[in-house]
């Protein structure tokens, strides 16, 4: 059997130490996101029980109780802002249960297309199926902590309709434009929530949406590590990295959200960020904060491709270049 | 009127890239999402973007003139999409200059 002699310690958020010769519970080191996963089951021989050892670790220091955080919060004090951001944090987390159970079936079909023809793929495919259980428990905590916050407060509730609507699963594509399509969706909603918290007053509601986007910049991070296996492995191209960063910091892209002149109408899946409703809540988002989502997309492509790009004129560039004729 | 031979081959390059015929892509008002529907070679809006992209790319190529194409909407007509990128590279070409931005291996770390 392998031993977890590997050192799990390029956490993509620069957490943690590097850790020395673990002990065999493996609980020597802070738990990290491995950076380098394709290295670490190919050169360092990692297995999946460990890779998964490593998650549940993680994820067992990372939870935390919606019901505690709520009793923190002072409902009757809220103001109308920040009544409206819980609304629209409420619905917009909706979407991400259907996104999780879907990349855990894309990941475990793709695990089982790629077993015979490269294992490696296909144990990264099955370390990101087995992870999504995870990611899919603590976006319950998201939704379920400002839903219930919503409700607290008399904002108008979410009919089943709407949820329905919102459970709908988007369609399939590349895992590799589907890692990296989640792991710009996590880097707009943490720059969406560093924002609330800012706006916010109640203490108790300012460490909901810090807890919130902490969760989500650790869930970019799990994307950014097995997309960056996926192009490792040499299976996958670059190119379909920066098409989805293009498709979001394009003039009137993606990162626009419900903001642009025109938004796309679908009745397959919704987009959360099509669907925030900023009427009562604009004045949380300040006008650096799409200025620091592209920031995060060209630094979450590097990280991916080994690609600096700085700008999203950058990121169109070496996607033509890429793209070729 | 008279087809311009930039026209003539946008559409024989973004045929041939959608794995369609001429007529499949711009008669009766076939819009992108309808393009991408029928074409065997897309699935969504990104490969859309990339066919465009590559249709960009061997322009550049063979006419030395880089069109970049603003985000359509999916029920736009082609016959728009093709009037756009016609007028993306009219204007273009009026200003086009030599780029110096570093190429792809270039830029690795």
């Amino acid at each position: 059997m392998t031993t977890l002699a590997a050192e799990p310690t390029a956490a993509l958020a620069a957490t943690g130490p590097t850790a020395a010769a673990p002990d065999s519970a493996g609980t020597d080191h802070p738990p990290v996101v491995l950076a380098e996963l394709h290295d670490a089951l190919t050169r360092r021989g990692m297995s999946l029980v460990e890779i998964t050892w490593e998650q549940q670790r993680l994820h067992e220091a990372r939870r935390w109780s919606v019901v505690e955080m709520l009793d923190g919060i002072d409902v009757a004090r809220l103001t109308p802002l920040e009544r409206a951001m819980v609304w629209n944090a409420g619905r917009a987390e909706l979407t991400t249960k259907p996104g999780a159970d879907r990349l855990e079936r894309q990941a475990d079909a793709e695990c089982g297309r790629w077993q015979r023809s490269n294992p490696t793929v296909a144990a990264i495919m099955q370390a990101c199926g087995t992870w999504s259980r995870y990611w899919n428990e603590e976006e319950a905590h998201h939704e379920t902590a400002f839903n219930r916050l919503a409700a607290l407060t008399g904002m108008e509730a979410i009919p089943d309709e709407t949820f329905l609507e919102f459970r709908q699963v988007f369609p399939d594509d590349g895992m590799l434009r589907t890692l990296v399509l989640l792991a710009i969706s996590e880097i707009t909603a943490a720059v969406n929530y560093g924002q609330c918290r800012a706006a916010a007053t109640d203490p108790g509601l300012r460490a909901l949406f810090a807890q919130v986007a902490a969760d989500e910049i650790q869930h970019r991070n799990y994307f950014l590590s097995f997309a960056k296996a996926l192009v490792d492995s040499g299976e996958y191209q670059a190119k379909d990295a920066f098409a989805v960063a293009h498709l979001f910091l394009r003039e009137d892209g993606e990162l626009g959200g419900s903001a642009r002149e025109r938004v796309e109408s679908r009745d397959t899946h919704v987009n959360w960020w099509d669907r925030l409703d900023t009427a009562d809540s604009a004045a949380a988002f300040q006008p650096e904060a799409s200025g620091r989502k592209e920031q995060l997309v060209c630094g979450a492509l590097q990280k991916i491709t080994g690609l600096t790009v700085r700008t999203a004129a950058e990121v169109e560039d070496t996607w033509m270049d890429l793209v070729g004729a | 009127m008279e087809t311009r031979a930039i026209e003539t081959y946008i559409r024989s390059t973004f045929a041939e890239y959608a794995g369609l015929t001429e007529e499949e892509l711009f008669s009766n008002g076939v819009t992108l999402a309808e393009a991408v529907n029928r074409s065997p070679r897309m699935t969504n809006s990104i490969d859309l973007m990339e066919t465009f992209a590559r249709t960009s790319n061997a322009v550049r190529k063979d006419y030395g003139v880089r069109v970049r194409l603003p985000a359509l909407p999916l029920d736009t007509p082609m016959s728009g999409v093709l009037a756009t990128f016609l007028a993306e590279y009219d204007r273009e070409a009026g200003t086009a200059a030599p780029s110096a931005r570093p190429s792809v291996a270039e830029m690795a770390v």
